[in-house]
């Protein structure tokens, strides 16, 4: 048997102990709730720009607005798509901005903007805002990762997705749904996906390897890693120690409870949709009760499945838009309802976007084009004064006729509903200071309780 | 041009060998001028040797060094050569065998034979082939929906380079192949390089940014929308080059082509505008013709006298060994983020054009240069820069050399599928590997460990087997051999896993290890190969 000391001195660098020891957690590390009340963020994510025209500002009695109908919502004088009603009984909790303007009409562009704040600029490594959000609200308790995105879509511009010059314990942990039985056979059958499950795998030792063997494998690698990080200080050396250190500490927690969707209700599962989309948004539900700081879910098509840009609708736009809309809406509304019952509204912000809208002119293929240029995004929960409208665009809808909102300000607007403050600034990777929001964005207090 | 040539479908049989070859056109009038930047060829004429050119390079990165103050590191050791070499020619480490050798070996160019030899083995080949479709088709990985395009071109890429094929007549045959509108979801595994078509959607405003992106790295996509916030670029320049795409054929049976909707050849309407414009080349010539458009864009593209295509290509073959190229990111040449050492830029490019774009020629002067022979190791703090060079940066694998290297280390071998070497079987390990260390990075420099890599090579199935005694081949080869000392044995997994042998401390270390065991020499042994799996020196280049 072999102690650290002994190791230490072995490798003839007896200063290595101490920083060796500390390379993972003790492995008797328990899962604690936390006294301290932690905002939580859920970004709804809808890779590709969703339609405002089809969700949160139609336009009924404009050629412009197709076929899509406006019905009145649960707050007196605001409309939204038809194809939302569920989503329409919360409005009292929801504020709806339909004047993001940005000139952003490139799909990477745009998602690097929005999901940054940032446009690019020389050599800065932009967090995205789940890293950004996560560093800033976590729970150091907390044995998940800070910030987990379910079914992401990677293929736009992964770095949005990443740390940035946060590093990589910041880099969100991913999780991709599994269902039973993915043949296409079983498309038109609404119990196909009953088997939607999130399991973190590989979560176990392997059979073969007793804790004993186990730990002393962790010991012997942490000294390895010290050597070689000590001589070569890069980068990828050190997010493969974050790595590491991260897997293992949710090896040895009781935390990973959280991925067990079997643990809830039937009832409640199928309200929120048996499908990835719907399940995700329970799973987000589930990993803020244990403490992790910023979930994302991502919806790409009308079986609720992510990973790809479904809302890029160029052809078939009103069909493809409704179908998406009918997984969104009962997930979404069963999101609101389950998180007022537990208490968890009031602490949990609750994001609706995606990188930009469409045009508001129908295309040959009855499709909606990239437009950046006067889109809606909705935000509800914590720290959001609810049954509101906030800014509008023109009856053709291709002007902002109110109150455009940038996205630094909509980003100010996220910091302040979660209790922090724009202007803190972090370090970033050129030694610069970086704040929360651009400089010069504004927090629009009117969407603030 | 572009009739239709049948359906592609699904062959049971290998892919067929034979390819036609197309129209190789007339080379343009070498007019061109360089429109802000300098033409590419050689000034005085002078064609080096690739040693010559190796020379060069340390000549010019000497001078660098010295007027930013910056110390370069050691010279590599061979176990740390021989290691990084084969992961960027052969994508994957070593063997054993092939370590043992060449650690033994006295022969003074034993590195330049080397990587001779790696030249002439299939899994250059290989690797290059991968390289190349990350580099040209890139969204074809990433999006699910195009995998079935990956295959066909892959097999075109392979008997290319396989072939040797110049550089220039490469990229001349994939922009000019014939190009036919058919699903992406049928599996191409006709040997053709119309993937990158494909991988465009057909679109002329898609294929216009790829191209140029691709082969000349100049970013254009932003001009789609707007004139480019910070370059030259304007909006119609972005169109007038997505013009030589008009021809093309509809992305998909029903929609309706830019032929067919009654545009004139070598004419695109900018979206939401009244604007029509013509086919012009970015440096502001115009084609003599409206008919071979991209023919013409061909030949402009691959002319020695473009400023950018021999640079552009010669930039991506230094950020292979190197992490990142001259300029960087590898394709976004633009006045606002020139390339740090240019004249090595300019020499490699002259070099490249001179020898007629042969891309081993570029890979032997520089894998022969001293500068790609420095250790990994930092004893200054001036070699943090990696723009500098002086100092081997410590770079993530693609996946394909991830799996293939713990596929050499642990001594498994995964047969290919017979019918079709190129379609990567899902559900075979090497299939659920590839999707698990897929990277989404964007420079290997900054590549990341994911949470889910971590757990997997800790606990999962295949470093269960690969450390187990019972299935792991290297591990049985070892414990079971009779002749070896303790020591012996674990030299060997040292040199199947990291390609060198324990430092003297390891040595003690890991030799204690193994006598103190509890469970025994063999169990003890099958926990420090587990140690060399999961180190970081193992799953990164260096």
């Amino acid at each position: 048997m072999i102690t650290r000391r002994q190791m230490a001195a072995w490798s003839g660098l007896s200063l290595l102990g101490a920083s060796a020891s500390g390379w993972f957690p003790h492995l008797a590390c328990a899962a604690q709730q936390s006294n301290k009340a932690y905002r939580h963020c859920i970004l709804l994510w809808m890779s590709g720009g969703p339609s405002q025209l089809e969700t949160f500002d139609p336009k009924p009695r404009h050629e412009n607005g197709g076929p899509t109908q406006a019905i009145p919502t649960a707050v007196a004088g605001i409309h939204i798509s038809e194809h939302l009603p569920q989503i329409a009984q919360w409005m009292t909790h929801l504020a709806v901005i339909r004047s993001m303007q940005t000139k952003e009409g490139d799909h990477a562009r745009a998602t690097g903007f929005v999901r940054t704040g940032y446009l690019p600029q020389g050599p800065i490594r932009y967090p995205s805002i789940g890293s950004l959000l996560a560093q800033q609200l976590h729970d150091p308790q907390c044995d998940l990762p800070a910030y987990v995105s379910v079914n992401p879509f990677l293929g736009i511009s992964p770095a949005a997705f990443g740390p940035g010059f946060l590093g990589p314990a910041w880099s969100p942990l991913i999780v991709s749904a599994q269902t039973a039985q993915a043949g296409p056979a079983a498309s038109e059958d609404d119990d196909s996906a009953d088997g939607v499950a999130f399991e973190v795998r590989n979560l176990q030792r392997h059979r073969d390897v007793s804790r004993w063997q186990a730990e002393q494998r962790l010991e012997l690698l942490a000294a390895m890693e010290h050597e070689f990080a000590m001589q070569r200080p890069d980068t990828p050396v050190a997010g493969h120690r974050q790595a590491y250190e991260r897997a293992v500490r949710m090896m040895t927690s009781e935390a990973v409870r959280a991925f067990r969707l079997d643990d809830e209700p039937d009832a409640l599962r199928d309200a929120y949709g048996r499908n990835p989309f719907g399940q995700g948004c329970l799973l987000a539900r589930r990993l803020i009760e244990h403490g992790v700081s910023f979930v994302e879910v991502n919806l790409s098509d009308d079986r609720g499945n992510g990973g790809a840009a479904g809302w890029d609708t160029h052809t078939n736009n009103f069909r493809t838009v409704g179908g998406l809309c009918s997984v969104l809406d009962p997930a979404w509304a069963s999101l609101l309802q389950d998180l007022n019952d537990r208490g968890l509204l009031a602490d949990t912000l609750v994001i609706w976007m995606g990188e930009f809208g469409r045009t508001p002119r129908i295309n040959d293929n009855v499709g909606r084009d990239h437009w950046p240029g006067g889109w809606s995004v909705v935000l509800g929960g914590a720290g959001i004064r609810g049954g509101q409208v906030y800014g509008a665009t023109s009856d053709d809808g291709t002007t902002i006729t109110e109150d455009p909102v940038a996205v630094p300000d909509l980003i100010a607007t996220i910091c302040r509903a979660l209790q922090l403050e724009p202007t803190d600034a972090n370090i970033s990777n050129v030694g610069r200071p970086v704040p929360l929001a651009d400089h010069g964005a504004r927090a629009i207090d009117r969407l603030l309780t | 041009m572009n009739r239709r040539r049948g359906i592609f479908h699904r062959r049971p049989a290998t892919v067929p060998g034979l390819v036609l070859v197309l129209v190789l056109f007339v080379r343009a009038s070498g007019a061109d001028s360089a429109g802000g930047a300098e033409p590419t060829g050689s000034p005085d004429g002078v064609v080096l040797s690739w040693k010559e050119t190796a020379a060069q390079i340390d000549g010019l990165f000497a001078a660098a060094w010295q007027r930013h103050g910056v110390v370069p590191a050691e010279p590599a050791s061979d176990e740390e050569f021989i290691r990084r070499v084969y992961l960027d020619l052969a994508g994957r480490i070593p063997s054993v065998s092939e370590v043992r050798a060449f650690l033994a070996s006295d022969d003074p160019d034993r590195r330049e034979r080397v990587v001779a030899t790696l030249l002439e083995n299939p899994a250059w080949v290989r690797h290059m082939t991968i390289v190349w479709r990350n580099a040209l088709i890139p969204q074809a990985v990433m999006q699910a929906d195009l995998r079935p395009l990956v295959p066909g071109f892959e097999a075109w890429l392979w008997e290319r380079l396989a072939a040797k094929t110049p550089y220039d007549r490469l990229v001349r045959e994939i922009l000019t192949t014939d190009v036919q509108a058919v699903s992406p979801f049928v599996v191409r595994d006709a040997v053709r390089p119309d993937a990158f078509f494909a991988a465009g959607r057909l679109k002329p405003e898609n294929l216009a940014a790829a191209t140029t992106r691709a082969f000349l790295g100049v970013r254009l996509d932003c001009a789609q929308c707007h004139d480019h916030p910070f370059d030259r670029w304007k909006q119609d320049q972005f169109w007038k080059l997505a013009a030589f795409y008009s021809e093309l054929p509809a992305s998909s049976p029903g929609a309706v082509s830019m032929q067919e909707a009654g545009g004139s050849p070598g004419t695109i309407r900018i979206p939401d505008t009244d604007q029509v414009v013509s086919a012009v080349f970015l440096t502001g010539e115009v084609p003599r013709d409206t008919r071979f458009l991209r023919e013409q864009l061909a030949d402009w593209i691959t002319s020695p006298n473009n400023p950018w295509f021999a640079r552009m290509a010669v930039n991506r073959l230094w950020a292979q060994f190197f992490g990142r190229g001259f300029v960087d990111p590898i394709d976004d040449f633009s006045d606002a983020n020139p390339a740090v050492h240019p004249e090595v830029l300019d020499l490699l490019a002259e070099q490249f054009v001179a020898h007629d774009f042969d891309l081993t020629f570029v890979i032997r002067s520089i894998t022969a240069s001293q500068v790609y022979q420095r250790s990994g190791v930092q004893t200054h703090a001036s070699q943090s820069d990696t723009s500098m060079f002086a100092r081997a940066a410590v770079r993530g694998l693609t996946p394909e050399q991830f799996f293939d290297s713990l596929a050499e280390a642990v001594g498994f071998y995964q047969p290919y599928r017979q019918d079709n070497p190129f379609v990567i079987d899902m559900t075979s390990a090497r299939g659920r590997f590839l999707e698990l260390f897929r990277s989404d990075g964007e420079s290997v420099l900054e590549h990341e460990t994911t949470i889910l890599q971590a757990l997997a090579m800790m606990n999962g199935d295949f470093t269960g087997e690969a450390t187990s005694l019972k299935d792991s081949r290297t591990l049985r080869a070892v414990t079971e051999f009779p002749l070896m000392s303790d020591s012996e044995r674990l030299e060997t997994l040292f040199l199947a896993a990291l390609a060198r042998r324990p430092s003297p401390s390891e040595r003690d270390r890991f030799l204690r290890f193994l006598d103190t065991h509890p469970d025994g020499q063999a169990a003890a042994l099958s926990d420090i190969f587990w140690v060399l799996l999961n180190s970081s020196e193992f799953l990164l280049n260096h």
